[in-house]
């Protein structure tokens, strides 16, 4: 998995690419994550459009991701989720939990003010 | 037709990407649509990762063994540990609503809606899973 980051006003926009497997990738996620926390940041959005395929370990990445922004009153988003991560999102019911968007600008502009 | 193949690693959650490297080779040439590629791909991670964490308890003394099989119009992966057994019904639902924030647990409910077939079992050295996907599945993510 490869991690890019943008700043887009007070949002980060984390941008996943590859396969999405566990093992290093969630270090990878979380220390990226930490980092915009911890300046202050408190709202994300996790950019899938590049994914290949994401397994279970990857939705344990982002249910973290979401929980850890969470606890700091943030809120994360989900963007341009693919086919097949929709599917998955549909298997284990964590459409539910999370707020998908068909585009990063969609994700950025639905932030509460 | 491909002969068997196999790959033993240590458990290890960083070799995963050379599990999935050694699976994409030896399928290539075989008719499976790109979809289904992925579906493979994903159950065969899930697999080993479970092996890895559930099976061998992280332990990296012990290892994971992958062989693929090809069969009569499709693949047969199985995946084994050296653990101390795993039941697959210990296993909370993931889909239940106290579950849901929970960061692991969906391996095998994404396995079984990729995979043609699925079977846990006790083997030899600890727990086996075997998956089989044919060419002709429907079975998608």
């Amino acid at each position: 998995m490869k991690l890019k980051s943008e700043r887009h006003g007070s949002v980060v926009v984390l941008e996943l690419r590859g396969k999405v497997m566990g093992g290093p990738d969630a270090t990878v996620f979380r220390d990226e994550l930490k980092k915009h926390l911890d300046d202050g940041i408190r709202k994300v959005v996790v950019d899938l459009g590049k994914v290949d395929w994401m397994n279970s370990s990857g939705l344990g990445i982002l249910i973290g991701g979401l929980t850890t922004v969470k606890n700091l009153s943030g809120e994360m988003k989900l963007a341009r989720t693919t086919d097949k991560i929709q599917s998955l999102l549909m298997i284990t019911k964590l459409v539910q939990v999370f707020d998908t968007h068909d585009s990063v600008e969609s994700a950025i502009a639905s932030f509460s003010e | 037709m491909k002969d068997e193949t196999k790959l033993i690693i240590p458990s290890d959650p960083a070799r995963l990407e050379e599990v999935d490297a050694f699976a994409e080779r030896w399928m290539d040439g075989m008719p499976f649509s790109e979809d289904q590629r992925y579906d493979i791909a994903i159950s065969l991670s899930e697999a080993v990762n479970n092996a890895i964490e559930h099976g061998n308890a992280g332990d990296a003394s012990k290892k994971v063994t992958i062989i693929l099989t090809p069969i009569d119009g499709g693949i047969h992966i199985k995946v084994s540990d050296e653990g101390g057994g795993f039941n697959p019904e210990s296993v909370a639902d993931p889909t239940e609503p106290a579950n849901l924030l929970s960061e692991s647990g969906r391996g095998l409910l994404i396995i079984s809606h990729l995979m043609d077939e699925v079977k846990v079992e006790p083997c030899k050295a600890g727990t086996c899973i075997e998956l089989v996907k044919r060419f002709s599945s429907s079975k998608a993510s």
